[in-house]
């Protein structure tokens, strides 16, 4: 499998939460500012990245029937990892993620790749297979946030984004207050809460659905199209050559 | 034979436990030594942090002195710690539940007239974009000058809730009463 | 001291709940709940593991802590869900034959049950001592019972629903989830005084 459609699953036709459906907890619960979004995608994709590459190095060693609990061993060190690192150098990301930095262990994302892919495949494929994947999943991350931030408290990138003195300012100690577009009052708290969550997620959900619907018709139509266009030509030869 | 059959049979489960072990060992070596690298750095991350919010409620600049006190007493139930800010008054350290799981803050009592001189919030698990609010200068100010019997805007006071977070704004305000009633009973 | 643990499983249960207010455990939630039966093992099952595993990670929090290892929890609560998982299963199967028949097959999809390392992280976060710990691992249980349950006899009725064919499948149960999470914002803001 080249790069590119290793690119591509990842990011539309195999993408971990809107066509395979896992790793969602963390995709409802933690995407209230883009500061949380983005921090949690990028944790994920440096896990995900790390384990692949660990578990296909590992691949001809692991035992069958142990391999699930070397996966879940191998996973949780890596998550401690980043977790520690976060606690040391962005306190901010991991003091408003909370338990959702250990838990990503259990994310079904890292588990289901390591059992889907990895497992069989070299260490240059599952590299790109966890870069592609996490991307997958931070796209879907932060498209989430975005959402969910401009209807819910009508600001844009809280916790990165600033306007100081009409200067852009970016930071990443989580203090950033966001670009405000349109006054707070007019946002619909709903979409910060729990049910936003499940309700921006069944969204994204149904677009994706339905494009997928619709570029699976559009080839059936062209399909069709093209059958019938086919003996277009020789007509117009034969009616040449009357 | 069964004999045979038992040594052949526990052969793989050996060498399954063995590469268990092992796996296990070397992670766990490995974070020993992330946690050697980062631990003087996380503990430091905590100790500014601390600092800040002190010096954000109540300025001092003889540093702080912690004070001991009976943690047996009802009144100290959610008090972590006690310092006193030279003259000027104490800095109350408390934890306590908040909406979604315990909040820890600072907050400033006056000697003079036991009001809240500022308070901070040092570790949080509230809801982002909501609960989370709680460590916005414009929520913290409003509990400034308060005194005991402080209440949010909606139960009669005047402290002003965070909107769509009462119970975190009500946790906050309920913790300003405590850390009051916790000076009010050193003396 | 009885009024804690009244707030605490109260919480777990209605106010906090797994599912609809902290998301812990939403793949379980909507992979088991296409059917009652499902739904009320999966429930029983989880409630089983969470309290049994409370009660095991806070002996082996306080271990974790005297040899100044608390950095490996994670590692350590995982791997004792794991094995705790593999006994339950065990045992089970040869003492009580019939609730092993009842629960066999969701026991393995516990391990990775975000709610079980979830109760058990919060724990610790949360200072909980052993009956508290116990209480709110059990109640969270509970708690994700009554979700699972719920949102399982809904989704019975939503084959007779008539919604926009690209919401199939995931998107209307999410939505039909959601709607139950609205009612559940409404057990938020009770307290026992």
């Amino acid at each position: 499998m080249s790069i590119k459609q290793q690119f591509k699953e990842g990011l539309i036709t195999n993408n971990p939460v809107l066509v395979q459906r896992i790793g969602m907890c963390s995709t409802m619960a933690i995407t209230t500012t883009l500061f949380n979004g983005l921090g949690m995608g990028l944790s994920v994709l440096i896990i995900l990245t790390c384990c692949n590459v660990a578990i296909s190095a590992l691949r001809k060693a692991i035992p069958n029937d142990i391999r699930l609990a070397i996966f879940v061993v191998v996973i949780a060190g890596f998550v401690t990892i980043v977790d520690l690192l976060l606690q040391a150098y962005i306190p901010a990301l991991s003091a408003s993620l909370g338990v959702f930095i250990p838990l990503i262990v259990v994310n079904c994302i890292i588990i289901g790749r390591a059992e889907a892919f990895c497992q069989h495949e070299p260490i240059g494929p599952s590299f790109w297979d966890g870069i592609f994947q996490g991307f997958g999943y931070t796209v879907v991350l932060v498209c989430m946030c975005l959402i969910r931030e401009l209807l819910g408290s009508g600001t844009f990138g809280t916790g990165i984004f600033e306007i100081v003195n009409g200067a852009l300012n970016v930071t990443l100690d989580g203090s950033a207050a966001g670009i405000r577009i349109f006054p707070e009052n007019f946002g619909a708290t709903i979409l910060i809460m729990p049910f936003g969550g499940f309700l921006t997620l069944a969204c994204l959900l149904a677009a994706m659905q339905f494009a997928l619907r619709k570029s699976a018709e559009k080839k059936e139509k062209a399909a069709r199209a093209a059958k019938v266009e086919v003996p277009a030509p020789a007509a117009e030869a034969k009616e040449a050559a009357e | 034979m069964t004999e045979i059959k038992k040594a052949r049979g526990m052969n793989p489960i050996v060498r399954l436990a063995i590469i268990l072990f092992a796996v296990s060992a070397i992670t766990s070596g490995v974070l020993g030594l992330v946690n050697g690298l980062t631990e003087d750095r996380i503990a430091e991350q905590q100790r500014l942090k601390t600092e800040a919010a002190y010096n954000a409620v109540l300025p001092s600049e003889s540093g702080y002195a912690e004070i001991a006190f009976d943690a047996e007493d009802p009144v100290f139930s959610n008090v972590d710690a006690l310092s006193a800010a030279g003259d000027a008054g104490w800095v109350v350290e408390l934890t306590f539940s908040g909406a979604q799981g315990s909040i820890t803050a600072a907050f400033g009592v006056s000697a003079e007239d036991y009001s809240i001189t500022g308070a901070s919030v040092i570790d949080h698990a509230e809801t982002s974009g909501l609960g989370a609010k709680i460590t916005e200068d414009d929520f913290l100010a409003s509990l400034v000058g308060q005194t005991e019997g402080m209440a949010v805007t909606k139960d009669g006071g005047t402290v002003n809730a965070i909107t769509a977070a009462t119970i975190s704004s009500r946790a906050m305000a309920d913790a300003g009463n405590m850390a009051i009633a916790a000076c009010k009973a050193l003396g | 001291m009885g009024m804690n643990i009244l707030t605490i499983a109260l919480g777990a249960i209605l106010m906090n709940n797994f599912i609809f207010s902290q998301f812990l455990g939403c793949c379980p939630f909507l992979g088991c709940s296409t059917k009652v039966d499902t739904a009320v093992g999966m429930g029983i099952a989880v409630t089983f593991v969470m309290g049994l595993a409370s009660a095991i990670c806070y002996a082996v929090n306080l271990l974790l802590v005297q040899l100044g290892l608390d950095y490996m929890s994670t590692l350590a609560f995982i791997l004792v869900i794991a094995v705790l998982v593999q006994f339950v299963e065990m045992f089970l199967k040869k003492s009580i034959p019939s609730l092993y028949t009842a629960l066999g097959i969701y026991l393995p999809l516990i391990t990775t049950n975000c709610a079980v390392l979830g109760v058990v992280l919060l724990n610790v976060q949360n200072d909980y001592n052993f009956i508290e710990s116990v209480v709110y691992g059990i109640t969270g249980g509970l708690g994700f019972m009554l979700a699972i349950v719920l949102f399982a006899t809904v989704r019975d009725r939503l084959q007779f629903a008539d919604y926009p064919e690209s919401f199939e499948g995931f998107p209307i149960a999410l939505t039909t989830a959601g709607l139950l999470a609205l009612a559940f914002m409404g057990f938020s803001g009770m307290s026992i005084a």
